[in-house]
């Protein structure tokens, strides 16, 4: 068992670790969106692993069924070509650049790890959808609450924004 | 550990077996789609292949894995070829954790009917793929259409599947089907027919069937989404289409009809009988309501099902309170 969650483990950190360079590194718009779902997999994947899969199948519900459909239908409605060259492409400096901002917090991260590594369970256990309700009604109603409140800023955000586009015409 | 062996062989006979009885069902569904729709029409369907044409899919099966896949030019070559295989790969983790029987049930989840309602949506996926990568406008406007139609139609779906949740307080399906008794007053239809009416008026839109099959309007869209798509690859589709109508008519049965639970016969005729019930009901729909406007559509969900779902809920909550 041990090294079957081991292999399945280095099977979704594979699938997330390519979708994210397929994300970052494609030309065309909708091919970018199509790694960013396999990372949405990779770690629904990750989250089963973990023995939650109440969150697994919320994220697949909610990002690869949801969140991504609805970038899907934006990406639609812009006039991207399907051979996909909407962005030129990165010079030198900008590649380093980001390579070394998205290595610097990777490596700092794995020393403070590897140096102090957080007390783990020996097997991670299982939380049921009862206890997880009861959960976020009881001790954690206010960070719950408060997530609506983003979700609801965020909305009325994107309607201001489209507000002003259309109060230029 | 050779009871995980167990475990995991089951598993592998299940999987086997559910990939089995949706090729012979797909099959048996197009003839019986056919001969349902010639008769309504007042024609045989179809006759010539087999006595009373009963072969006529065996045929049009053969034809279809031995034509040539086509990729039209300029389509991008990813996302065209993921599209079909995306759209028809959900169908086993959608119907594994069914259950069939008293004791046929794939795999035993806690929370079946959550990985259902997950699992289901990766299908409006693969349609977007589908039609932006085929490169071209009838495709592009059937995907267009359906993510609009599936966006809208999830919310009522989801939240009449809820109200059942909230009675039985569970999400296995196993125990949802067991609390209900064999007769038909025992079935969550009767405490929910409300929850019923919706799921099943969603179920039809989110199969993207008719009246709701907007996203592949024949004869506006040529074939919709999947205009671009030869042999296999409108096979693939259409095996999910079929695949999805099966699903979406076993979570009926097992949510709302008691599934097997009946008198008389064992328990899994009686959950194949309600499901083709169903899955009957659905192909007679097809060749009574006229197709809905684009806006028709809309409005039907934002101004109807949303609202009545959501009183549904609320009534629902209220009434386990009291009681």
């Amino acid at each position: 068992m041990e090294i079957l969650a081991k292999l399945a483990f280095a099977l979704y950190a594979l699938v997330i670790i390519t979708g994210a360079i397929m994300a970052v590194t494609a030309k065309s718009l909708v091919r970018a969106l199509v790694g960013l779902i396999g990372v949405m997999i990779g770690v629904a994947g990750m989250y089963l692993l973990m023995a939650a899969p109440f969150v697994a199948f919320m994220q697949i519900l909610i990002y690869v069924g949801g969140v991504s459909v609805l970038i899907f239908f934006a990406i639609m409605l812009t006039k991207a070509s399907p051979d996909g060259d909407e962005s030129s492409p990165n010079s030198l400096r900008s590649t380093l650049n980001a390579l070394v901002a998205m290595l610097a917090p990777g490596i700092i991260l794995s020393v403070v790890i590897l140096r102090y590594p957080p007390e783990s369970f020996p097997r991670p256990t299982d939380v049921g959808a009862f206890d997880l309700g009861e959960g976020m009604l009881g001790p954690y109603l206010l960070p719950f609450e408060l997530i609506s409140i983003i979700l609801f800023v965020a909305m009325a955000g994107a309607v201001l924004v489209a507000w002003r586009k259309w109060g230029d015409k | 550990m050779p009871f995980d062996v167990l475990q995991f062989v089951y598993l592998v006979v299940a999987v086997v077996a559910i990939a089995a009885f949706v090729a012979v069902s797909a099959l048996l569904l197009v003839y019986l789609e056919r001969k349902v729709a010639g008769h309504i029409q007042r024609r045989p369907g179809p006759f010539e292949v087999g006595p009373h044409g009963i072969l006529q899919t065996m045929a049009d099966a053969l034809k279809l894995i031995g034509k040539q896949p086509f990729k039209p030019d300029g389509a991008d070559s990813i996302l065209f070829w993921l599209a079909p295989v995306l759209a028809f790969a959900p169908a086993l983790p959608l119907l594994l954790p069914i259950p069939f029987g008293p004791l046929l049930t794939g795999l035993e989840v806690n929370l079946g009917l959550i990985l259902i309602l997950a699992f289901s949506g990766i299908n409006v996926l693969a349609l977007c793929m589908a039609g932006w990568g085929s490169n071209n406008k009838w495709a592009l406007l059937g995907a267009a259409r359906s993510v609009a139609q599936s966006v809208g139609y999830e919310i009522p779906l989801l939240m009449s599947v809820l109200a059942v949740a909230f009675m039985t307080g569970t999400l296995n399906l196993s125990q949802i089907v067991a609390d209900q008794g064999p007769w038909p007053w025992h079935w969550n239809m009767f405490t929910q027919p409300l929850a019923f009416f919706i799921y099943f008026t969603c179920a039809v839109a989110e199969t993207n069937r008719a009246p709701f099959d907007l996203p592949e309007a024949e004869s506006e869209l040529t074939a919709g989404f999947h205009t671009e798509y030869s042999g296999m690859g409108f096979g693939l589709f259409f095996l999910a289409e079929y695949t999805n109508m099966i699903v979406v008519c076993s979570v009926a049965t097992a949510l709302f009809l008691g599934g097997w639970q009946a008198p008389l016969l064992p328990g899994f005729w009686w959950f194949l009988i309600k499901m083709y019930l169903l899955l009957l009901t659905i192909m007679w729909f097809r060749w009574t309501y006229p197709r809905l406007r684009f806006d028709q559509l809309l409005n039907l969900n934002w101004k109807w099902l949303l609202p009545l779902s959501l009183v549904n809920l609320l009534g629902t909550a209220l009434l386990m309170k009291v009681f």
